[in-house]
């Protein structure tokens, strides 16, 4: 509670006084009249602080009434109908939920109220309303007498205050339920203590009569007063079985509720008014045309958080922007100086190079190249030169045909190159001078095999001289080929993997 | 709630002022955010600069290390007249040549149009094309050496690098009648000019 305003209506009066931190900053008595009017509506000329008004009137009536539980629409409209049945003249009333009954049809314990009389506050709602001043609610003492018996042990208390501007306010409690009020004036010829005394009866006897005290059950009342009133109310009241008294001394109240202000009699207005301002009831008898300012004012009180949030959000993700983008600006101008110095040194790695005719990466890739395919393309001698020199040592094998080829596809012997073409030779001769001696031919032939495989060809025989095994066919070979019989060899060879690598190792 | 006409004058500023704070954090946000874009472009554009650089720089010293390496050897492909157009004029004048030096008692050869060759086993050839002149060549010898002596003197008297593939040779008994008298052997040697050629040429 910063600023607001407290107003408290009586018949015939009405106190105002402006809240600044928890303090009374200002406060006026308005009388009910023209020029108490007028002066109320100039006092409300610097206004503009959230406004509660709390009514302290006879004319408040209270019923209680046991309603079907019903929810939503149908409740509001059976709420609605009650009122228009019981306060057909009055926009102030109020509907309060007590309790749910346990049993039965656990129906709803409800407690209708309105202030009947609203000519007595129509024309200073009205100087409010004219003025916009942001009405928080309109309130009734009875209304917000509950947290002051809240922990009181009592099932039956009768709470006794006394208001300065409106009188006597007996309100009385079953099960910390608001039950009814009653509100006697006090006159100037009568001390507080002697309408005390005097109204006790009456309003035990009305309650008796009302059934809403039980029979022979104890009425506890609980008198806030000053402690000077205090010990002639103790000479007056003595305890009977009717009734047990019990007080609140209001200057210790006023303490324990923080509230700064000096009590020097019995008026328990300000208690009241402390109440209202910290924590005002929920429900209230204002309806929403009463508070339309407030809603105004809290609208306006939202639009104008929401800017500054807005603001104050823009400003932090802009700043968090502006950080993280000069950090971006920074280390591009970091990569850039990179950049260029490695360009630099491009330049001058580059202006050392010989006007050459090609890339270097050309001239690696030509030269790699032809390396590569120098080693697919043996020489003709190196080609021969094996197969000859082993064939000189085999003069009984006359060679007819002689061809060679390079081949990818052969198979890779082990310790070869794959990455280089076989040599396949394919060889087709004669086998000369071995007469009828057969098994000397074959023999030879296997001889001049194995010669070959040894050094490091893949040897295949194509065509035997002589085919000697069971699936072959013989015919009498002396009088066809006059002493020379035929063969054809396959041979395949790679380069070993020691030899490829050597050749594609760079010049040193 | 309800509004109406005359609930503004109480709200006209708080209004104006959201308004406002709207107006200007949606400026402040536009401007924020291209002002991060441009930042965020011109950190990658300097991020792609120096790698580039980087890269370039790298090239260099490769380019350094490999002309130090291979720059003698690609000259001498030149010079050889590996590199570069078919030289067909060239191998036809070295060809005749050899044709005087009688290493053989008679060939014949063929040159078919230059075609793109893929070796076998595949060789990365970078950003150079391999060009291949299949050239056929058919020899009448009188022993087998003077095919070695051919492919021995062929290198040294046509520029270019003859890439043979393979040869069959025959021995004939018979003569016959369009043969140099003497001859034994045939034979027929398959092969290509190799020529490479940058692509960027």
């Amino acid at each position: 509670m910063k600023h607001s305003l407290l107003l408290f209506l009586s018949a015939n009066h009405l106190h105002a006084q402006r809240m600044a931190d928890g303090l009374i900053a200002e406060q006026h008595e308005f009388p009910d009249s023209d020029q108490g009017r007028h002066e109320f509506k100039t006092f409300l000329q610097s206004t503009k602080c959230p406004t509660y008004l709390l009514t302290d009137l006879i004319e408040e009536d209270f019923r209680h009434e046991l309603v079907p539980h019903l929810v939503g629409g149908n409740r509001a409209a059976l709420i609605k109908r009650k009122f228009e049945q019981y306060y057909r003249g009055t926009p102030f009333h109020l509907a309060t939920h007590l309790q749910r009954q346990k049993t039965g049809r656990r129906d709803d314990d409800i407690l209708f109220s309105a202030l009947t009389n609203p000519s007595l506050i129509s024309p200073w709602l009205d100087i409010i309303l004219a003025k916009k001043i942001p009405l928080v609610g309109i309130y009734s003492v009875p209304q917000i007498s509950a947290p002051l018996v809240k922990k009181h042990p009592s099932k039956h208390l009768l709470l006794v205050t006394w208001e300065k501007y409106s009188g006597l306010r007996q309100t009385y409690f079953s099960d910390h339920h608001l039950q009814i009020s009653r509100l006697t004036p006090v006159h100037e010829d009568l001390t507080f203590d002697d309408a005390v005394e005097h109204e006790l009866a009456r309003t035990f006897q009305y309650l008796k009569n009302l059934s809403l005290l039980p029979a022979g059950q104890t009425l506890d009342v609980l008198i806030l007063c000053h402690n000077h009133d205090r010990s002639k109310l103790e000479v007056k009241l003595p305890e009977t079985a009717d009734m047990r008294y019990d007080f609140t001394d209001i200057v210790e109240l006023g303490k324990a509720l923080k509230l700064k202000y000096n009590f020097v009699d019995s008026d328990a207005s300000q208690i009241f008014l402390h109440h209202l301002a910290t924590r005002p009831p929920k429900n209230n008898y204002a309806n929403s045309t009463h508070t339309h300012y407030l809603d105004l004012s809290r609208l306006k009180n939202f639009l104008n958080l929401a800017s500054g949030i807005i603001l104050i959000f823009t400003a932090l993700w802009g700043a968090d922007s502006l950080i993280n983008s000069r950090g971006n600006a920074t280390v591009a101008a970091e990569l850039e100086a990179q950049a260029k110095q490695a360009l630099d040194e491009v330049q001058r790695v580059t202006s050392a190079f010989p006007n050459t005719y090609a890339p270097a990466t050309d001239m690696k890739a030509g030269v790699t190249v032809m390396r590569k395919l120098i080693t697919y393309s043996p020489t003709p001698h190196d080609v021969l030169s094996p197969i000859s020199m082993t064939l000189e040592r085999y003069p009984q094998m006359q060679l007819d045909e002689l061809s060679w080829q390079m081949n990818a596809t052969e198979p890779v012997a082990k310790n070869t190159s794959k990455d280089v073409p076989a040599l396949v030779a394919t060889f087709k001769g004669r086998m000369v001078d071995f007469g009828n001696n057969y098994r000397a031919m074959l023999d030879y032939l296997t001889y001049f095999e194995q010669d070959l495989m040894k050094q490091g060809y893949e040897v295949k025989v194509l065509a035997k001289p002589f085919d000697a095994s069971p699936s072959g066919s013989i015919t009498d070979q002396k009088a066809a080929s006059l002493n020379e019989l035929s063969f054809a060899i396959r041979v395949s060879r790679r380069p070993s993997i020691l030899n490829v690598s050597d050749n594609n190792r760079p010049p040193t | 709630m309800n509004f109406t006409k005359n609930d503004f004058p109480i709200l006209r500023w708080s209004i104006v002022a959201i308004c406002a704070s709207i107006l200007f954090s949606s400026s402040v946000v536009y401007f924020a955010n291209t002002y991060t874009v441009a930042t965020q472009q011109d950190l990658r554009k300097a991020s792609q600069m120096r790698n580039n650089s980087s890269n370039s720089l790298n090239t260099a010293h490769q380019d350094r290390d490999n002309m130090s390496i291979y720059a003698d050897e690609y000259g001498s492909l030149i010079n050889r007249k590996i590199v570069g157009e078919d030289m067909r004029l060239d191998w036809i004048e070295g060809m005749e040549n050899l044709r005087q030096k009688n290493l053989v008692t008679n060939f014949r050869y063929n040159i078919s149009p230059q075609k793109r060759y893929v070796p076998n086993p595949p060789v990365d050839s970078g950003n150079l094309v391999i060009n291949y002149s299949e050239m056929k060549l058919q020899f009448d010898l009188l022993h087998e050496e003077q095919l070695l002596d051919f492919f021995t003197a062929l290198p040294k008297n046509i520029p270019g690098w003859y890439q043979l593939e393979g040869c069959t040779l025959n021995r004939s008994a018979s003569t016959g009648p369009n043969e140099l008298p003497g001859t034994h052997l045939k034979a027929v040697c398959t092969g290509g000019w190799i020529t490479l050629k940058s692509r960027s040429s």
